[in-house]
Order: structure tokens, then sequence, then C-alpha cells
């Protein structure tokens, strides 16, 4: 893990220019919205999130999160059907701002076009010197 | 089609308004525009970066640009708006390219406020600043680092003061020139106001109250201000005697104007054209003790403006509640607050005041560290009712001044205040809350 700017970014993830960042386990898209993401919109007070069995699209929302200063839609970083949900985020929240990358993960999604869409997304370091260039 | 808002302005008034309307309606497409090439950045920050307190100017952003993103909001920066059409609901903007026309739905005017110089002969010279925007404070932050050693500082209110703390922190023989009698006019009485003009001269900085700046001098370049009389010779000239609502676009488009040439607005930070909506120093509140129009030019003020009109905007409902001026601030180490009316402005609204004031210590008197504060209340005599209240202390006086504000929002008597439950323990404060026993000497008066 590194931070830029008391931002981390983890290894072995991929990432998305809407904040998201994608763990690839088993053939299978885990989820969540970067440490970025969630310091930029401070403390999350409430998220919406699809239900199991949904499809999400690529680049499309699937769902938001508010905070008392901003609301931001949930862009998917990938496409596919949704397996499983982190219901324990919409009745707390303030997970997603105390764990981005564990407990406050969002969806676990089987990918329908894995490879192809994979390449539009940032690796580890691609991501830290994207991140740089947020924060210049 | 989803709903159109342009909003003029992109700072605190501006951005709250922003963010509101997307919290209610996540379809509209919402368009800012400023005619700097910062946004959404603190201007009452600024003081406290040129005293070095706050490192740098960009740490006053508080909206970086991946937020307008992350809210979809769109920010054209360096754009100004040239003309509002209410029948076509159309803006016409200009940047640095092209004019062109934004269509709305809803509009959402956050101009805000020019900094007003007075016409002192001489005000044009080089080496003569205004505080207002991230550019004047570099430039005031240039000319010490150029090497200037003294300032005269026109001007002895909140940011007139804020300013001149911070010329003297940065070793600047620093002058302020305030033209009413005492400091901070606007905010406290003459008594309240007598303790920190003594702290600020203690601390180096030197006042002349009662008396304006007759001529600003020297050739190209400032060397000195003429002051009844006196000639004080100066490296810069800071102009700090307020500011004045920027409404003549709004004006132009025949939106209805108001108290001190601000614009109208009802509750919902409405115009009296349709749609169209004013938030911020450029807009008018109404003061909760008189009924009557204010026009109170705070960050606070600003951000609760916006956020109703952001609602209204929208298409939700919102009320804007009304103003008591609450306001506090940091002049080395005492603390300065106030709100609602001081007897000045009671008596100017024709409201017969008595007043409780008190000196009392932040922690028990026994305490190491216990430091002074004085609480001062005014009180309306035929309803009882607390008015206002100031406090000057070294610490703990924010919150009073909120707990005041909440008092006077409440209508509560000085009679109920005089037998309020409050807290206590040695480190934190005094057994008998300052603003309790403030409370008996007014409700004395009253008998």
């Amino acid at each position: 893990m590194v931070k830029v700017d008391g931002h981390e970014i983890v290894e072995g993830l991929h990432y998305s220019k809407e904040f998201f960042w994608v763990r690839i386990e088993n053939g299978k898209a885990k989820m969540g919205v970067t440490d970025y993401a969630q310091k930029q919109l401070r403390e999350i007070v409430f998220a919406e999130l699809p239900s199991t069995g949904g499809i999400i699209t690529q680049n499309e929302p699937f769902g938001s999160v508010e905070s008392v200063k901003a609301v931001s839609d949930l862009i998917a970083p990938l496409s596919g059907t949704i397996e499983q949900v982190n219901e324990e985020v919409t009745s707390k929240p303030e997970l997603l701002n105390e764990d981005p990358y564990g407990n406050g993960w969002l969806l676990v999604v089987a990918p329908s076009n894995l490879d192809a869409e994979l390449k539009t997304l940032m690796d580890f370091n691609a991501s830290v010197e994207w991140h740089k260039s947020l924060l210049k | 089609m989803p709903r159109r808002i342009v909003i003029i302005g992109a700072h605190a008034a501006a951005v709250d308004a922003a963010v509101a309307a997307r919290k209610t309606d996540r379809t509209a497409e919402i368009t800012l525009l400023t005619t700097e090439k910062h946004a959404g950045y603190s201007r009452c920050g600024l003081p406290f970066v040129l005293g070095g307190h706050i490192p740098r100017f960009k740490d006053l952003i508080v909206f970086p640009q991946t937020f307008y993103k992350m809210m979809k909001l769109n920010l054209l920066y360096k754009t100004t708006a040239t003309n509002i059409d209410t029948e076509a609901k159309t803006v016409e903007i200009q940047d640095k390219t092209e004019k062109r026309k934004l269509p709305y739905d809803s509009l959402i005017i956050a101009t805000g406020a020019f900094p007003f110089v007075p016409p002192i002969k001489g005000r044009e010279k080089h080496g003569v600043h205004v505080v207002r925007t991230i550019e004047d404070g570099q430039k005031i932050d240039k000319a010490i680092k150029d090497g200037a050693k003294s300032a005269v500082v026109i001007g002895g209110g909140l940011i007139g003061l804020e300013v001149a703390i911070a010329l003297v922190e940065r070793g600047l023989k620093t002058t302020v020139v305030e033209l009413i009698p005492q400091v901070l006019p606007a905010m406290l009485d003459t008594d309240m106001a007598k303790l920190v003009h003594e702290m600020l001269e203690q601390k180096g900085l030197r006042i002349i109250v009662g008396k304006g700046v007759d001529e600003i001098l020297g050739e190209e370049k400032v060397t000195g201000v003429s002051v009844g009389g006196e000639q004080i010779s100066t490296d810069l000239v800071v102009v700090a005697t307020g500011v004045k609502a920027n409404t003549e676009l709004a004006k132009k488009a025949g939106i209805a104007t108001g108290f001190r040439g601000a614009i109208k607005a009802n509750a919902r930070m409405e115009t009296n054209v349709p749609g169209v909506y004013a938030v911020g120093d450029c807009a008018e509140s109404i003061n909760l003790v008189t009924g009557r129009p204010a026009l109170v030019q705070l960050g606070t003020v600003a951000v609760r403006h916006g956020k109703v009109a952001g609602i209204n905007a929208a298409g939700g409902y919102a009320l804007f509640s009304g103003v008591l001026g609450s306001g506090v601030t940091k002049f080395f180490d005492m603390e300065i607050g106030a709100t609602g009316l001081n007897e000045f402005f009671a008596k100017r609204n024709g409201i017969a005041t008595v007043t409780g004031a008190l000196s009392s210590k932040t922690k028990a008197d026994y305490y190491p560290g216990a430091l002074p504060i004085r609480v001062k209340l005014v009180v309306e005599k035929e309803s009882q009712r607390i008015i206002g209240g100031q406090i000057v202390g070294s610490e703990e006086v924010t919150q009073r001044i909120n707990a005041l504000s909440f008092a006077i929002q409440m209508h509560m008597t000085v009679r109920e205040l005089a037998k309020a439950d409050t807290a206590y323990a040695p480190p934190l404060s005094e057994t008998w809350e300052p603003m309790v026993l403030a409370a008996e000497i007014a409700l004395r008066k009253l008998r």
C-alpha cells in the first residue's frame, strides 16, 4: 500500500477514474469506492445499493452515496450480474469511511466482459500516477 | 428533459446551493460560473494565511476540482455572466473565447460583494490593497516578501483588524484607522470594544479611532497617509471599509433590490422574478429580532442561503429562518463574539433595553490556567427577552455565542436564562456559568 498525499492506494487492485477499486478473486469482481473518494465525500451518511441478481453496466450508475457535504453516483467499473451486496454498508455507511478497501466493499459481481473491460481500468502503478495528478 | 440550474458564482453560497440542488435532484444539469481562476475557496481564511497560521493560499480551497466531477457539477472558470434574460430564461456568458447563452429552468444569483473603497484622494496609487480574493491576498503577501516594513489599514472592523493582526505577526509596524470612535463598530458596544482596543495596543498595534484618512500620499507608489493633520509613513495600505452587494447584473434584469442595495429575496430565497433566487453576500435576509430586512455578509449566512435556494431551485421546498448576525473571531490570544443586537443597534431600531455584563474565568478561579472572559447580555425591556450577546475572552467564546444565539432564536427570557441548568467541573468552567450570572444582573435592573 502507498499513500499519495494521505490517500491510500492498494497493490493488486484495478482502479476506475470514477473512484472505484476492483479485486478479481476466482473470476468474480469485488468492488468498492477508493480511499480518495471517501475522503472527498467525508462522513458518509447514506448508501443506496442495488439488489443481488441485478445487472450493472460499465460506466453506468448503479447506486449512490451521500455525505453531509456531497452526494455521488456509484459508477460501475465493470459489467456483470450482482452476486453479493454488502448489506452492512446500508445500515452502517460509515464503513465506507473506516475501511474502504475492506469491510466497506459494496458488491461482488460475476463479470460478463472481464478481459476487455479490465483493459480499460488502471493498474496499481497507473492509479498512483493518476492520484498524483489529481492531487497536484 | 433534465432540469437546468444555472448558478452565477462559485464560492460559499453558490457551491452549497449546488450541493443541495444535486441532493434534491440527481439528474439536473447544474452549471456554476466564476470570473475567478479559483473556485470554492474560503475568503474568511485569507487573513490567517497572511498571518502565517495556514501555510498556503491553496489550502483555502474547500472544494477541489474532483469534487465537482463526483457531484456532476459543471464549473466554468474565468467566465462572466454578462446578461440575464428572465423572459427567455437565459444567462449570457462570456469566457476568454466566446459569448454564448445558457438556458435555465432555475437561476441562482450568487454574485457576492466587492470591497468598497471610499473616495479618498490617492486611492489609485500603487501599494493600495483590498482583501477579497486569493489574488488580493497574494499581492499583499508579495508586498511583505518584497520588504514592506510598515502598513496602514483603513477600517477597524472584523476584516480590517484580522488583516492588521496578520501584518503585525509578519513583523510590520501597523496602524489601523477607523472613522467611527471605536473598533468593531458593527459588532460590539463601546464598553466591550474597549477591551479589544486595549489588548491590540498592548500587542503593538497602533489604533486611531474617530478619524478618517484624508489622503493617501506618495507619487506613483504609496509612501504614507494623512490622518487628521498627522502624516504616517507607510509602505502599504489595506482598505477594509466594508463590502457592497454586487447586484448590477440582477438590477439590469429587473430583479428588485432592497436594504443597502442587496437583492430582495423571500423566505425561499426567491427574488421578485419566479425561478430566480439570490444568495450570499448579494442577498438580504430578515433579522430575527427586529423582523426587518438585514444584510449580513458572513460565510455562515451564505451557506445557509445557498442550501435553501439549492433545494428550492431543484424543485424541493425549504425556508430560510432569518439571521442574527452571529459572528466570532480571534485576535492574537483573544476570542471575540457577538450575536443578535447590541445596545447601539437596538436603540437604532427603537427597542428599549437593559443589559447585564460580568467578568468571570474560563475555569474555576483557583484552577491553574483559568483565563478571563466577559459576557454582556442585551435584553428587551418590554418582553424581557434576550435579544443580543457579546463575549470577549481568552477561550470558550464560540460555543457560548452559539448558546446565546439559540436562546434568542427560542425567544428565551432573561428570567429563564437566570435559572438555566449548566455544567461544571473545575478544569473546564466556573461553578456559576457567566451567561447565567449576566442574566441575573440584567434581571435585577428590570425589578
